[in-house]
């Protein structure tokens, strides 16, 4: 992983041992339009890679390409050491695709699709037979497993797109926007089962709009705009990166003035501004500084009524780096 | 090859899951063929009359002597028959006045009418009733001349007849064949009543029925399910040639219930089970490949249904899935002969009329082939394009 977050760069070195996915250099392009340029990455094992970008950013076409189902115009994209394409047999037995799309027939029964797809897997027998059981498990569809997936709701339908990706127990989960349309009850659920995948050892590449999702389950996170990379790490990196620091409001009575010197002796704290009898603190990881910040300013006279934590988070990262809100 | 069965047998469950078509499918193609082979089939024997009237010796002697001669008898009430008559369900309407059997018994002449259809044989099966009549006319003064002639050494009528039996059985009388020269007629001779319309209509299921299904191949893409599929473990070729294989299991499921149905409840006779099953996966590869490419360039699904429709009944139309190929013009017959309908309804012609062999049918299952291969060959290359341009 990399220390700090970076401005787009590719990285470096031969994949290592525990890069699950290594993305260097893609670029595709439809006619004038770029799609992707120069796009680069890495996912080791148990970790979750976050695409973040809006509509139109290049996710699915990145996606399209780590998944063997489009030609990159330039660049590679290498999984298990297998380099992937179109073409390419062997790096597909080690992905799993959950589509934007509902990928499933509506006409056959949730069991029967996971029957096919696992077929395609090349599984077979008591294994396919006893995976797919375990599959409609793992999803909640075990009741509802001989019912055609026409009369399933939008969630049982999103929950069942993951499960046939799971099928197989790929190394690499690639969920491409897996929680639009639908309901929270059905997105808290798919998210827990993704934190309990990547928990497993499993490597993830999720790819979303919602910065809630980035923020909750991502362990690095690519923030991807026009079909650029333009800058990946952890969220604190990412945040580090655009020079933003958490904000703390302090409301209270009692000697403001000396909380507000004591204050500004601490190192985590950047800056205090007094107003009559409130203090707004600059402060660099609040969550940490926050008791002894509450402790200092006590005992400098101040006595506390509230105490408000503001911190940036990615949405102000992409405006940041892109100039625009990420649902724009 | 196993990715290709998978696909290929997904497809056909989609096919049978959907309910749809158990109308369509199932019953509206038998529906047709029998309402066709009432309406207009024939009988397989060499005519048939209907007779209404008073029933009683005339009536007997009449219809043994036409069913000895190989017509197809019934009886029925005097505006049944006609009505059978004008909708050419019967040749010819024989009608039995009143007291007509009473003065056959006793030797007066008898006056009966006869009434015969607007089909082209009606005029020959008319021919028979007369020979029939006439034979019992003749019957009759042969018995007369030996009473008259024998009277005075007791012989009676009973002897007479007796006598004239026995004479009978010794020698071969003349037979009365009457051969329709109808080129038409000719064709069809021998033909069940079921005959021609199971294999019109075969050809117009199995290829609309095809075209019609190209919507799942629509959903497929739009949905993903395709793109997701390419994603696993095997190739581009592999998910193609089983969209290819599932669309051409349809036709032949489809093909294969007519045939074996027809055969079952109507009788149908569709010559060397061989030969036919041969056609119809030739046939079948073809409207396979022709839904392949109406999947392939078309988005919508409801516009797909519409499209599929449509060509299948003008090109069934087109191509003796209708109307019989051997009532065109020889011009329309010819232009006929750029559907896979026409190659396959002569094919099936040879078979089923003339017990063509192998070697007979090679012309037309070599064009069918043909088509079947330019079709399979631009639907696969047109979904594999419309698929990446999905992506």
């Amino acid at each position: 992983m990399t220390e700090h977050a970076t401005r787009h760069t590719p990285p470096e070195g031969p994949p290592g041992d525990g890069d699950v996915l290594l993305v260097t250099d893609l670029s595709r392009r439809f006619g004038d339009l770029i799609a992707v340029d120069g796009v680069s990455f890495r996912v080791g094992r148990g970790e979750t890679y976050g695409l973040l970008g809006p509509n139109g950013a290049g996710k699915t076409t990145t996606i399209s390409m780590v998944a063997g189902l489009i030609e990159a115009d330039a660049g590679t994209v290498t999984v298990k050491g297998h380099r992937m394409g179109p073409a390419r047999v062997e790096p597909k037995r080690h992905i799993g695709l959950v589509p934007q799309e509902l990928a499933i027939y509506p006409e056959l029964t949730a069991r029967e699709n996971l029957t096919f797809f696992g077929r395609l897997q090349g599984m077979s027998g008591t294994t396919l037979a006893s995976r797919v059981e375990d599959v409609l498990d793992v999803i909640g569809l075990s009741d509802r497993a001989k019912d055609p997936t026409k009369e399933f709701s939008g969630g049982m339908k999103r929950r069942l797109n993951i499960g046939i990706g799971l099928l197989h127990e790929p190394e690499l989960l690639i969920l491409d926007e897996p929680t639009v349309g639908v309901d929270p009850q059905s997105r808290n659920s798919i998210l827990e089962s993704v934190e309990s995948l990547s928990t497993a050892g499993m490597a993830v590449l999720y790819t979303t709009h919602y910065m809630e999702e980035a923020e909750r389950l991502c362990d690095r996170i690519g923030i991807i705009d026009s079909g650029l990379l333009q800058a990946e790490g952890t969220r604190d990196e990412l945040i580090r990166l655009t020079g933003d620091v958490d904000h703390i409001r302090l409301d209270g009575s009692g000697d403001t003035v000396a909380a507000e010197a004591a204050l500004l002796a601490l190192p985590a704290v950047e800056q205090v501004d007094r107003e009559r009898h409130t203090l707004h603190l600059a402060v660099h990881d609040a969550p940490t500084a926050i008791a002894e910040i509450v402790t200092e300013a006590t005992s400098a006279g101040m006595r506390l009524n509230d105490v408000q934590i503001t911190r940036p988070n990615l949405e102000s990262v992409f405006l940041r780096l892109t100039g625009k809100a990420l649902r724009d | 090859m196993r990715p290709v069965i998978t696909v290929a047998a997904t497809e056909l469950r989609r096919f049978l899951r959907d309910r749809s078509n158990i109308f369509f499918v199932f019953i509206f193609p038998l529906l047709l063929v029998l309402v066709l082979g009432s309406q207009f089939g024939g009988s397989g024997s060499s005519g048939r009359v209907s007779i209404a009237g008073e029933s009683g010796p005339l009536e007997q002697a009449i219809s043994a002597q036409l069913t000895d001669a190989g017509i197809t008898v019934d009886t029925g009430g005097h505006d049944e028959v006609l009505d059978r008559v004008s909708r050419g369900r019967t040749d010819v309407g024989l009608f039995i006045p009143a007291g007509a059997n009473a003065a056959y018994g006793s030797d007066e002449p008898v006056r009966l009418e006869v009434v015969p259809g607007s089909q082209s044989n009606a005029i020959a099966v008319q021919q028979q009733v007369r020979g029939a009549v006439g034979a019992l006319d003749l019957d009759r003064a042969r018995v007369r001349a030996l009473v008259a002639e024998g009277g005075d050494r007791g012989v009676d009528a009973s002897t007479a007849r007796t006598a004239l039996a026995a004479v009978d059985a010794q020698v071969t009388p003349p037979s009365l064949r009457i051969e329709d020269v109808d080129e038409i007629a000719q064709e069809f001779s021998g033909l069940g009543r079921f005959d021609l319309g199971a294999s019109s209509q075969l050809l117009l299921f199995v290829f609309l029925i095809s075209l019609a299904g190209s919507t799942t191949l629509i959903q497929a893409r739009r949905l993903g399910i395709i793109a997701r599929a390419l994603s696993t473990p095997v190739s581009t070729g592999q998910v193609l040639l089983g969209e290819a294989a599932g669309r051409w299991a349809i036709a032949v499921f489809q093909g294969a219930y007519i045939m074996i149905a027809t055969a079952l409840l109507f009788g149908v006779r569709w010559g060397d089970p061989f030969l036919s099953g041969l056609v119809l996966l030739v046939f079948g590869a073809v409207s396979a490949g022709a839904a392949m490419l109406l999947g392939a360039l078309m988005d919508n699904e409801a516009a797909a249904s519409g499209v599929g429709i449509g060509i299948g009944l003008v090109l069934a139309g087109l191509g003796g899935g209708m109307v019989p190929l051997e009532i065109f013009t020889d011009t329309l017959r010819t232009v006929a002969h750029v559907t896979p309908h026409a190659w396959a309804y002569d094919a099936f012609a040879a078979i089923q009329r003339h017990h063509a062999s192998l070697v007979d049918i090679l012309p037309e299952l070599g064009v069918l082939a043909a088509m079947a291969l330019v079709l399979l060959a631009l639907g696969t290359w047109a979904l594999r394009r419309s698929v990446a341009r999905a992506m």
